[in-house]
């Protein structure tokens, strides 16, 4: 007790002393890397730690793995200062060492933490050697090979060890290096080195699985003065490239139009079967209109007997009013032709009344013009639309007078009926069919029936021209024109044009007149309204054959001018359609046929 | 004969020099060479992701390398020792390393993908790599063995028993890691024996070697 007591303090002591003289244990040691050149041998290096003050000695433990031996460093000197050297018998390749290092002094030891080895995953060769470079003359061009040797503890030869080499290369005055990869050979030729320029190389190694070994000893290497081919090469193709874009800029100038039709395609004008666009810039729209006129159309014939026309009217509830400019024009040169593909009602085959406005307004020159207006189903309710729409796309040329549109009369009540029409400035010596209608006798009240104001300069919308619209058409020169009948749908009733008479008044009669002849009889029916009588007020009153009730539910004073059609709605039965009649025109008396159809032939109005 | 019919002729006849001399043993070594090199860089990266995220305890339970199932092996330990060792019995042993582990790496290959670490789908990619590189240089080894015309296939037979690499996502990392360092070394193994063959074989190029 008193024995270890007295140790205690003893050392207690000593320490207390060793601390005041400034000596101490020694620090902790610390392997820093093992490495084996050629996968034979292998090194350790340490590095010290304190030694505390006092002479300190280290020694390197190592065990493997499978055994418990702890053995010392063989060899402490071969390698140099604070290392251990393992030779060859020392060596053991795949098998794990455990290495320590203990430093020792008077004081204490201190051991450092151990370290894991195997052998051979700790390979990084020695440099390559006797690496030189040489200058070799090429027809290409001089160039460099470089050569080296495998570092000489490196036994490559019987596959025990594979290395593979690197070399760099850079001038002096260069910052970064230009690394090559030789792979496993021992050569190597650079190329594009610059001529009259010094050149440092450098070659390394590496095992197959291994670190890389240090660079070797600079290389130097002068390149000799010549000049490099290439740069002719690049005049070649510069004067060539030149030679081609001179050529391709004439040609392109050569073939400028071509190259511009190409690039930028003219606008297609417009196609109009003889428009003539020079006479349109010239200014003088006769003329050119002129072109567009087809000679003898419509059919003015003086085949009255032949001609039925009819006045169609129509009272369908749905009446659409398409009154679009556009569609109008459109229309109107589609319907020049008067081609109509439709079922028969409303074309202009048969002769059923068409109205047709047309863009372009026409003097009156040629006496066979029929201008069209064409107006839609029956909806004036849409003329709020074309109200609001500018001038008539088609109105302005036709202002002249020469067209009028004929509101298509139609039975069923409407919202808001507004009539509208074009009505330029009408030449005295153009009847519109109410005005002829006027002159029909009164022969019947019709149950209701739609008031045109007379002489309306407002205008209304023409809906497009569709074959199953009702039309109106007047003829400029007295002719009979062709009647185009409303063709809309059952609703539709029709008025038979008969004749015309001199004073190109319309004989209209009803279809479903039983004095009528034999052949429009079929028509009569719910489509057909019967012109029961006009007034005195040029108001055409229809009505249909069935119903005898509907009488005179309407009556609208024809000088109202008011602009809006009112339809009342008629009692069922009823589909009363009226034709406004413009007012303007003597009053004749229409021939009322039998059946009670008008014959708007008659009525024609003559020039 | 017709043109097809001597086309056809040629062909079968050069086939049959083809399979008679076959491929020559150099470049059949060459590419095992090859082959053996790419397992061991693809085992050597593997072990390297493996390490960015081990945790510290599992270094202290790491078993000992001697634990690995082809330890029993008797394989030359350096150079003297392997450049004495007769070429069949240098392939013989690659051989038998190499079949040692193809059950092993199945095994890793179906643990990769569970694996607790940060780096599994790399891990689980170069796993199915290694798994490849395997089957394709058994079979080339194979080829070298029928090439090399030895009397007796004498491998050893390295067994592996476990079919799983632990309980819980420690454990099992630990085992993965363990496994994969032992497959690292016998890659290697089998590399250097390999490249000793191929140079063994090479004499009309010696500046391979």
């Amino acid at each position: 007790m008193r024995n270890s007591g007295a140790v205690l303090i003893l050392t207690f002591i000593a320490k207390l002393i060793s601390q005041a003289a400034g000596v101490s244990p020694p620090g902790k040691p610390r392997l820093t890397s093992c490495r084996s050149p050629e996968k034979e041998t292998f090194t350790c290096w340490w590095e010290p730690g304190d030694d505390g003050g006092l002479p300190t000695t280290y020694a390197l433990y190592y065990r493997l793995e499978n055994s418990e031996t702890v053995y010392e460093c063989p060899d402490y000197r071969t390698a140099g200062e604070n290392s251990c050297f393992f030779n060859k018998n020392d060596t053991s390749l795949w098998v794990n060492y455990n290495i320590t290092v203990v430093a020792t002094n008077a004081l204490g030891k201190n051991i450092s933490d151990p370290v894991e080895v195997d052998v051979v995953y700790i390979v990084q060769p020695n440099t390559p050697e006797n690496v030189t470079a040489v200058v070799v003359h090429d027809d290409q061009g001089p160039f460099v090979r470089v050569s080296w040797e495998k570092p000489r503890t490196a036994d490559t030869r019987s596959g025990w060890i594979t290395l593979l080499y690197q070399l760099r290369v850079k001038q002096e005055k260069d910052k970064e290096w230009e690394e090559y990869d030789a792979g496993m050979q021992k050569y190597y030729n650079v190329f594009s080195l610059h001529p009259d320029k010094e050149y440092m190389v450098q070659v390394r190694c590496k095992p197959d699985h291994g670190f890389w070994s240090k660079w070797t000893q600079t290389t130097y290497v002068k390149m000799p003065n010549y000049i490099p081919r290439e740069r002719s090469l690049w005049i070649m193709i510069t004067i060539f490239s030149v030679f081609i874009v001179l050529i391709l800029t004439w040609t392109l100038n050569v073939k400028r139009k071509s190259v511009k039709l190409c690039l930028l395609p003219p606008v297609p004008g417009p196609k109009i079967k003889g428009f003539d666009k020079q006479l349109l810039k010239s200014g003088k729209s006769e003329e050119v209109f002129n072109s567009l006129v087809i000679k003898g159309f419509p059919p003015t014939t003086d085949y009255v007997d032949l001609m039925v026309e009819y006045l169609e009217v129509y009272d369908n509830e749905e009446q659409e009013l398409v009154l679009d400019g556009k569609d109008l024009s459109e229309d109107c040169m589609k319907s020049k032709s008067l081609s109509d593909s439709d079922s028969g009602r409303g074309s202009c085959d048969s002769r059923t009344l068409l109205l047709e406005k047309c863009m372009e307004g026409r003097e009156g020159s040629g006496s066979d013009r029929h201008q069209y207006s064409q107006h839609g189903e029956t909806s004036w309710a849409s003329s709020e639309s074309s109200e609001s729409q500018g001038p008539e796309p088609g109105s302005p040329e036709s202002t002249d007078g020469r067209v009028k549109t004929w509101p298509v009369v139609f039975s069923s009540p409407q919202p808001q009926p507004h009539h509208h029409y074009q009505n330029g400035a009408v030449k005295p010596a153009y009847h519109s069919v109410p005005e002829i209608l006027s002159h029909l006798s009164p022969l019947a009240t019709p149950s209701n029936y739609h008031q045109l104001p007379p002489q309306q300069e407002g205008r209304f919308s023409k809906p497009a021209c569709r074959h199953s619209q009702s039309y109106n058409q007047f003829n400029l020169d007295g002719v009979n024109p062709p009647v185009p009948g409303v063709s809309q749908s059952h609703s539709l009733e029709y008025v038979e044009v008969q004749t015309v008479d001199p004073q190109n008044m319309l004989l209209l009669r009803p279809l479903s007149d039983p004095n009528r002849e034999p052949e429009g009889s079929d028509y009569a029916g719910e489509d057909y309204s019967r012109v029961k009588e006009v007034t005195s007020n040029n108001i055409l009153l229809l009505q249909r054959e069935m119903s005898h009730q509907c009488m005179n539910d309407y009556n609208q004073d024809l000088d109202s001018q008011a602009d809006q059609c009112t339809t009342q709605q008629p009692p069922h039965p009823c589909k009363p359609a009226i034709h406004q009649l413009n007012s303007g025109m003597p009053q004749e008396v229409m021939r009322v046929m039998g059946n009670g159809y008008v014959d708007s032939t008659v009525l024609m109005p003559t020039y | 004969m017709t043109q097809g019919s001597r086309l056809y002729f040629a062909v079968t006849l050069m086939c049959a020099f083809v399979s008679i001399h076959g491929v020559g043993l150099n470049d059949l070594l060459e590419r095992a060479s090859q082959l053996s090199d790419k397992l061991h860089s693809i085992s050597t990266s593997l072990t390297n992701d493996l390490d960015s995220h081990f945790p510290p305890v599992g270094r202290v339970m790491m078993p000992r390398p001697s634990m690995c199932h082809t330890s029993s092996l008797q394989i030359p330990n350096d150079k003297d020792q392997a450049l004495k060792v007769p070429e069949d019995e240098l392939l013989s042993l690659a051989r038998s390393l190499l079949l040692a582990w193809s059950d092993p790496l199945a095994l890793l290959s179906a643990e990769a993908s569970s694996l607790a670490h940060p780096e599994r789908n790399t891990i689980n990619s170069k796993t199915k790599e290694l798994q490849d590189n395997i089957d394709s240089l058994g079979a080339g080894l194979e080829h070298v063995f029928n090439k090399m015309g030895s009397s007796s296939d004498n491998l050893s037979s390295l067994p592996f028993s476990s079919n799983s690499l632990g309980q819980d996502k420690t454990s099992r990392l630990v085992n993965f890691h363990f496994l994969l360092s032992c497959f690292r070394r016998d890659s290697h193994k089998i590399d250097s024996f390999l490249k000793v063959l191929r140079c063994r074989a090479a004499k009309k190029r010696p500046e391979m070697c």
